[in-house]
């Protein structure tokens, strides 16, 4: 496994360790009622902005016991070469999840037009953020498996 | 459909079975991308088709042939 093959695996547990905490942090106010009040928003932001703390934490150490892991378990060298392969499939996992994304923020648009909160707008494009990065990594993954 | 074809196993052989990883140093790729260049899954752009024929110090065309079908 190359070293932007684990960069890709780390990406995607990063992602959904991440995911899974935001999802856990939110059932636990939504059910404290914290957002049934005016300052719902000012709530969400907030978890937001420290669980984007925690997830850069979150990403260095996965990031880091992935290449340890390897390094002990394979006995190989360090290598943290890119090369115009890796670049190639970087430009297409990001194209597609771009797409991917685009496309998801225009149906929540298209959601609020039909009288949907803001609150459920935000929570929408948090969650199409997190499926196109799981999308990235994992098509990623799969054109590396693939051998492209 | 046009098909590019590589002798780069071949090649690897006649020069005193040099590993996939030795040429991967020689011309900066990784080891994955040899191999999949080796299996046709990918098609290196001219500067590493380059590289890769300087490697074995032959001309482009004895380790990547086009056949236009």
């Amino acid at each position: 496994m190359s070293y932007s093959e684990r960069e890709a695996l780390s990406g995607l547990i990063t992602t959904l360790i991440v995911l899974l905490l935001f999802l856990w942090r939110l059932s636990v106010q939504h059910d404290a009622g914290l957002f049934d009040s005016p300052e719902a928003l000012q709530t969400w932001a907030r978890s937001v902005l420290l669980l984007v703390a925690i997830s850069i934490g979150i990403a260095i150490a996965v990031a880091i016991s992935f290449h340890l892991g390897h390094e002990i378990l394979t006995g190989e060298k360090p290598d943290d070469r890119r090369d115009e392969r890796d670049h190639l499939i970087e430009r297409r996992a990001l194209t597609w999840a771009w797409y991917l994304l685009s496309f998801g923020i225009l149906g929540v648009i298209v959601d609020l037009a039909f009288g949907a909160t803001a609150f459920r707008a935000m929570n929408l494009i948090l969650g199409l953020c997190a499926v196109s990065e799981i999308f990235k990594d994992g098509f990623k993954l799969w054109l590396y498996r693939r051998g492209a | 459909m046009p098909r590019i074809e590589n002798r780069i196993r071949r090649l690897r052989f006649d020069a005193g079975e040099m590993t996939q990883k030795d040429l991967a140093d020689r011309v900066g790729v990784t080891r994955q991308t040899i191999l999949a260049i080796e299996n046709g899954k990918y098609f290196p752009t001219l500067d590493l088709a380059f590289r890769i024929s300087r490697a074995f110090g032959v001309p482009l065309d004895d380790v990547f042939t086009f056949h236009d079908d």
